[in-house]
């Protein structure tokens, strides 16, 4: 963890922000993610080496404290641990930047144990105990579920990266956002298009047996339907299963497509009883979720078999040739390499597809602030109605993930996917989603609830 | 309308409850665990069929090294140790509340709990010299004037078994036990009224009833190396592990209690984790709903696996019609060994967020170990060659200490032939293949 005053001098530039204003960012982001207290203790030097554009405004006033729900500890550490790093770097970022306001940020982590009763606890920690102005970075959805009740309780604005659909589909509260990623709903509609006219019509689901699973089983179903296609099957295998082959044969013969979602400890075991289960004959074609893999590298020994199907992800871990002009500044920022692993470990492969969110979403949050020029806790309410008249989110820094749209009725964000191919042990990207690909009726209009 | 409305909003929350890239994927389920288990549990037992048959057993002598004047008398160490305390304890309420940036939760956890009893295991006890009561209670003592006992020796070892047992239900039941502030309060509580209890009865009583101190004392008990402190002079010996054990008393029924503890405290922590601990309690180990869900037949389970644990070992003991009180010793290496294979992978995982915070304790950039700033690496997770050498190893410390276990029971019951020892022979062997198993088998959190 290193120093920020030991780095090579920086060379500022500018890029714009998502509030139109221009943010300064470092070129050499090649040092390593420090953790809070050195992203805090540093800022001084980061702050002193803005002082070449006087047009930066100096830090002023007292931090602004954001309180970040970490999964530190529970089944979701192993995503909290890059969720850190990530904020970590996006924090030093907009700090280097001339923070939130002019004011610098001071991110405040508690861990929720990846646990709701829990969750709900820190979400009061936070306000009670540490002053923070808003609550974010939340993952896991039963977290989410459990923590919005208070933030709303407490009024204060709860930012989510969990990507469930439960913001978008009403389920929680005025106070709660998912500005920084897509729901999962509108990722899995917008597979449909491309699978249809690439990969076959007939399709064959085999998904884990709960709400996860169903959620790709009913959002794909319906889209694949809409486009005249047709599953064929729907494989539900129970969560507590650890060997697959009993599953296989409900694999209808005709089918050209067989989507696949398994997660957890299982995933290498399935991957390979499947490639044991089709040996050299002739298989379908086969489309999954990065989910199934996130953080494990793609060439391991093992998924051979993987070679040539498709996955979605929502950011490319392997940087596509074309990738935007932002990519190599994050990437080098949260120290990832091109491969989508630690710059320290290549073994060590990041969450990429899903901790953008947790950058996207402190951008936001400094674009709400500096929307409604926030000064104070009185000011959350106006905060969230900043939030809510957002609407295009323009690619740059803030949106390493690329554009989106922020719905501020169903206070979720809409933007791109990516369709990757398995070429070579490497992720390819060969696709990439419009937003309307994944665009379905409003569910709901939290602006017309009370605060 | 009411009902459908509230059926809808629960329809609603199983279908939002959604994300699910929950667990990594586990290598350790691809590779061939059970063959080794097989191999484990038949060289277990060979081991003690052909150790009872033929009487042949290694011979274990203690050979003293050297000897030297005890000039710290056993408390210069433990005022360090008590600072030390006291400086993780101002950082666990100050300092960052991530607990894997604070270096209370770290050093408790990957220091104190593994470390600390990994070199204890071959250097003997460490926790004797190093734990912040004994000086600081010799000095109140001191003050005071006080050289009475309260009679606290009465209650043997129970205080040390209520004390594990509320530990091991803050570790592997509680829902925050690495939260920094809950542990420092948790310690200094403990602490004062360990404090207490010692200022009255004498600071000797630590090793009688203070969880941590027996605890230490059980692990060091198979060391190779060990000192014996008496009469002003230390004496450091060299013996096989378990040595040590062979010239213990017996263990006292609160003796065995703790030891039975410590058995089913481990075993808890591995299963409560497990597929099939989850399935039991309809909870889905990939979507875990947290520990908050199951405080209570978590609570139970470890309840219920002491129970069971100590039921087995009377049964066992009985039926082998040997004599409990010394057999019973051998559990301690089963103990030790078992501790040293369970908590390895914390150690490689979370110890990496020890170094980094002991090479920068104020995380603004330091460099106080020498050591050039890294980014903790958990990569090594998904190496197959990696994950082969880690359960390679959990899998020498569990069968070592099983056959250890065995050596050292044929040698504690003394001749009694094949038959006497059938029921303790398949006792080890299960006990082998269930800490195997525990280290190899889907875990959901």
């Amino acid at each position: 963890m290193l120093q920020n005053h030991k780095l090579k001098p920086t060379v500022p530039r500018k890029a714009p922000n998502n509030s139109g204003d221009e943010i300064m960012v470092t070129k050499d982001f090649t040092a390593k993610a420090p953790s809070r207290r050195s992203v805090l203790q540093g800022m001084g030097a980061g702050l002193l080496a803005s002082t070449a554009l006087p047009a930066v405004a100096w830090a002023q006033g007292a931090p602004i404290k954001l309180g970040f729900q970490l999964h530190a500890t529970g089944i979701g550490a192993s995503y909290g641990r890059w969720y850190q790093r990530t904020a970590d770097a996006a924090v030093k970022v907009i700090n280097e930047g001339g923070g939130i306001g002019g004011r610098t940020v001071e991110l405040i982590y508690e861990d929720d144990a990846t646990d709701p009763a829990r969750g709900a606890e820190v979400v009061d920690k936070f306000v009670n105990q540490h002053g923070c102005e808003v609550v974010l970075g939340t993952l896991f959805s039963h977290v989410v579920i459990g923590s919005a009740p208070r933030a709303g309780e407490l009024r204060v604005p709860y930012l989510v990266c969990s990507e469930g659909y439960h913001v978008a589909s009403g389920m929680l509260n005025r106070w709660t956002l998912q500005p920084g990623i897509t729901d999962v709903r509108s990722q899995i509609a917008s597979m449909a298009p491309w699978v249809a006219a690439n990969l076959g019509k007939k399709v064959a689901m085999i998904f884990p047996d709960f709400a996860f699973g169903h959620d790709h089983r009913d959002f794909f179903t319906a889209a694949m339907t809409a486009l005249g296609g047709e599953v064929v099957a729907q494989i539900a295998v129970p969560p507590t299963e650890t060997s697959f082959t009993r599953y296989f044969p409900q694999i209808p013969a005709d089918t050209e497509v067989l989507y696949h979602v398994m997660v957890g400890p299982g995933v290498l075991t399935f991957v390979k009883e499947l490639g044991e289960f089709y040996g050299t004959a002739a298989k379908p074609k086969m489309f999954g979720f990065i989910d199934s893999l996130e953080a494990v590298d793609i060439a391991s020994p093992g998924l051979e078999f993987l070679e040539g199907t498709h996955f979605w992800e929502a950011h490319n871990r392997m940087k596509p040739a074309d990738a935007g002009e932002h990519e190599a500044a994050y990437r080098a920022a949260v120290g990832v390499d091109d491969k989508g692993a630690s710059v320290s470990d290549p073994a060590d492969v990041a969450t990429y597809s899903h901790m953008f969110s947790a950058w996207e979403t402190l951008f936001a949050i400094k674009a709400g602030m500096e929307a409604c020029d926030y000064t104070g806790p009185a000011d959350r309410q106006k905060f969230v109605e900043a939030m809510e008249a957002m609407s295009e989110m323009p690619y740059g820094i803030a949106r390493p993930q690329g554009a989106k749209r922020f719905n501020g009725k169903t206070h979720q964000a809409f933007g791109t996917q990516n369709i990757s191919q398995v070429q070579g042990g490497k992720l390819v990207r060969v696709h990439q989603t419009s937003m309307e690909d994944g665009a379905y009726p409003d569910q709901v209009d939290y602006t017309t609830q009370a605060f | 309308m009411r009902i459908g409305a509230a059926v809808l909003a629960a329809g609603l929350l199983l279908a939002s409850a959604a994300f699910a890239c929950a667990l990594p994927p586990s290598v350790i389920l691809t590779l061939p665990t059970g063959q080794f288990i097989l191999a484990a549990a038949v060289t277990v037992a060979l081991t003690a069929m052909l150790g009872a048959a033929t009487g042949s057993l290694p011979v274990m002598q203690a050979r003293m090294l050297w000897q030297a004047p005890d000039r710290l008398a056993g408390t210069a160490l433990s005022y360090l140790g008590f600072l030390l305390f006291l400086g993780l304890l101002g950082i666990g309420f100050l300092g960052a509340e991530d607990p894997m940036h604070n270096l209370l939760p770290l050093v408790f956890w990957t220091g104190v709990w593994v470390a600390l009893p990994l070199a204890s295991l071959i250097f003997g006890n460490l926790w004797r010299v190093l734990n912040p009561w004994y000086g600081p209670v010799r000095m109140a003592r001191l003050l005071i004037g006080r050289t009475g006992k309260a009679g606290l020796a009465r209650w043997q070892q129970w205080p040390a078994v209520l004390g594990l047992l509320g530990f091991s239900w803050f570790q592997s039941v509680s829902v925050a036990p690495s939260d920094p502030g809950g542990l420092a309060w948790l310690a200094l509580g403990y602490w004062a009224v360990i404090f207490g209890l010692a200022v009255a009865e004498g600071e000797d009583w630590l090793q009688q009833g203070e969880f941590l101190s027996v605890f230490f004392a059980m692990i060091a008990s198979i060391a190779p190396f060990w000192r014996q402190r008496s009469g002003g002079t230390v004496r450091t010996f060299i013996g096989w592990p378990g040595t040590q054990v062979l010239a213990m008393p017996p263990l006292s029924r609160s003796g065995a209690a703790f030891l039975t503890l410590a058995l089913a405290a481990l075993t808890f922590d591995g299963l409560s984790e497990t597929f099939w601990w989850m399935g039991l309690l309809g909870q889905n180990p990939l979507e875990f709903a947290g520990r908050s869900a199951v405080i209570v037949p978590n609570t139970a389970g470890l309840l219920g696996v002491w129970g069971l644990t100590a039921l087995v070992i009377r049964a066992v003991l009985r039926a082998s019609t040997l004599a409990a009180g010394p057999v019973m010793l051998a559990f301690l290496a089963i103990a030790a060994g078992y501790h040293a294979a369970h908590n390895l992978v914390l150690l490689l995982t979370t110890g990496q967020y020890t170094l980094a915070a002991l090479n920068d304790p104020l995380f603004r950039g330091d460099a106080w170990l020498g050591l050039a700033p890294f980014y903790v690496s958990f990569g090594f997770l998904s190496n197959p060659a990696a994950v082969t050498a880690i359960y390679a190893a959990q899998f020498v410390a569990i069968l070592a200490a099983h056959l250890l276990a065995v050596v050292l029971a044929l040698r504690l019951a003394g001749p009694a032939g094949i038959r006497a020892h059938l029921p303790l022979t398949g006792m080890m062997v299960a006990y082998t293949v269930l800490g195997l198993w525990l280290l190899s088998t889907a875990r959901g959190a």
